[in-house]
C-alpha cells in the first residue's frame, strides 16, 4: 500500500480508471436499433392563399418556396430497421423508398428513391441531423407542385 | 582484538570537535594510555592535515572577487517578465502536480464527449445542422439544390425546361425552381 502513495503511480491508476468507464461508457451508448421516417406530401400552389394550419411546423421552411398555398396531402411514418428500408406510397402514383445507411455524430444517411410508377426520378443519398429533415419537391401535382417534407428520427 | 576498533569513529568525532566535552575528557584518557589508539589519533590527524592543506592550496588559486562580483550581477540584474512567470508557474506547480493535469484532462475530454451522447444537442447551434447532399441522380432531368440559412432548410428540386420532356403534359409542369 506505500506503493500507493507515491504520486505517478496514483496518477497512472486514475488514468487507468478513466479509460475503462470511458470504453464502459462508449459500450453503454447503445446504438440506436431503428430510424423513425416521416414522409409530410404537400401540395404547393399559387391557386389561392390558403395555409394547412397542420403544416404550421414546417411553415418557415415551406416559406422558402415561394408558392402562396400549402396543403398537406398525406402524413406516414414508419419504423425503418437500419440497413432495411421502407415504401412510402406518395400522391400521384409515386412511391418513395427510403433506406437509413448510417448513423454517426448525430447523423443519420438516408438513401432516398423516389419512383412514378416504374419509372425511377430521383435517387439521392442525403445524411441529415437525428430529428432534422431536408425537402424534396418539384414533381407537378394537381395544378401545383407536389413538395415533401423528409424527416428521421433515431430510435 | 582489544576492542579499539569501534573507538575510531569516536576518535574521528574527536577530531572534528563533536564530541561533549565528558565524552571527549574520557576518550583523551584513553588515547594517552592506549597505544593503540594514539597511533590511530596520529594517523587521522595526519589525513586531516593533508586535506586541510591540499585545500587551502586549491582555496588559494580561486578567484573569490570576481565569483561574488557575478553572482551579485545576477542577483541584482533585473529579469524578464516571461521568465519570472514560468518560475512562478514552476513553483505552483512543480512536477507531481503537473502529472495530475494528464489525467484531469482525460476526464474533461470523458465529460465533454458523455454530454455529447446524453444531450445530443450540447453542441450547440453553432454547429452545422443542415441536410448535406452526398449523391444525387435525376435520372436527366434537372435538379436545383437549394441550402436556405434562416431555417437550415435543405431542398432539392426536380423541374423541367420548357422545351424540356413533358412527362405529366396534362398537368402544369413547373419549368424551374420555385426560389
Amino acid at each position: 500500500m506505500k506503493l500507493l502513495k507515491k504520486p505517478p503511480l496514483r496518477v497512472l491508476l486514475f488514468s487507468l480508471l478513466s479509460l475503462l468507464v470511458a470504453t464502459a461508457a462508449g459500450i453503454a451508448q447503445k446504438q440506436p436499433q431503428n430510424v423513425q421516417v416521416r414522409i409530410g406530401a404537400i401540395l404547393a400552389s399559387n391557386q389561392n392563399d390558403d395555409f394547412d394550419s397542420r403544416l404550421k411546423p414546417l411553415e418557415k421552411q415551406l416559406r422558402v418556396l415561394k408558392y402562396r398555398s400549402y396543403r398537406l396531402l398525406k402524413d406516414e411514418s414508419q419504423d425503418v430497421p437500419w440497413k432495411g428500408n421502407k415504401v412510402f406510397q406518395i400522391p400521384g402514383g409515386r412511391s418513395l423508398m427510403v433506406a437509413p445507411q448510417e448513423f454517426q455524430d448525430n447523423r443519420i444517411g438516408l438513401k432516398v428513391r423516389l419512383t412514378e410508377g416504374q419509372k425511377p426520378l430521383l435517387d439521392t443519398t442525403v445524411r441529415i441531423s437525428n430529428k432534422g429533415n431536408f425537402i424534396l419537391g418539384g414533381p407537378p401535382q394537381e395544378g401545383g407542385v407536389l413538395v415533401l417534407s423528409i424527416s428521421a428520427t433515431a430510435q | 582484538m582489544n576492542g579499539c576498533e569501534n573507538r575510531i569513529e569516536a576518535i574521528e568525532r574527536w577530531l572534528d570537535g563533536e564530541l561533549s566535552g565528558a565524552e571527549a575528557e574520557s576518550l583523551r584518557v584513553h588515547v594517552t594510555a592506549c597505544a593503540e589508539c594514539a597511533e590511530t589519533q596520529r594517523r587521522l590527524e595526519k589525513i586531516q592535515r593533508t586535506l586541510q592543506g591540499a585545500l587551502r592550496a586549491e582555496a588559494q588559486q580561486l578567484e573569490f572577487q570576481r565569483f561574488w562580483r557575478a553572482v551579485q550581477i545576477r542577483i541584482n540584474e533585473k529579469r524578464p517578465w516571461h521568465r519570472e512567470a514560468l518560475e512562478r508557474l514552476r513553483s505552483a506547480f512543480p512536477a507531481s502536480r503537473a502529472a495530475w493535469a494528464v489525467p484531469a484532462v482525460i476526464a474533461l475530454l470523458l465529460a465533454a464527449i458523455s454530454l455529447e451522447s446524453y444531450l445530443p444537442f450540447w453542441r450547440g447551434a453553432g454547429r452545422n445542422s443542415f441536410a448535406t447532399v452526398e449523391s444525387i441522380d435525376a435520372y436527366g432531368r434537372n435538379v436545383a439544390l437549394l441550402r436556405e440559412y434562416d431555417t437550415k432548410t435543405t431542398v432539392i428540386w426536380l423541374y423541367q425546361d420548357q422545351e424540356g420532356e413533358n412527362e405529366a403534359a396534362e398537368e402544369t409542369a413547373p419549368s424551374g425552381p420555385a426560389f
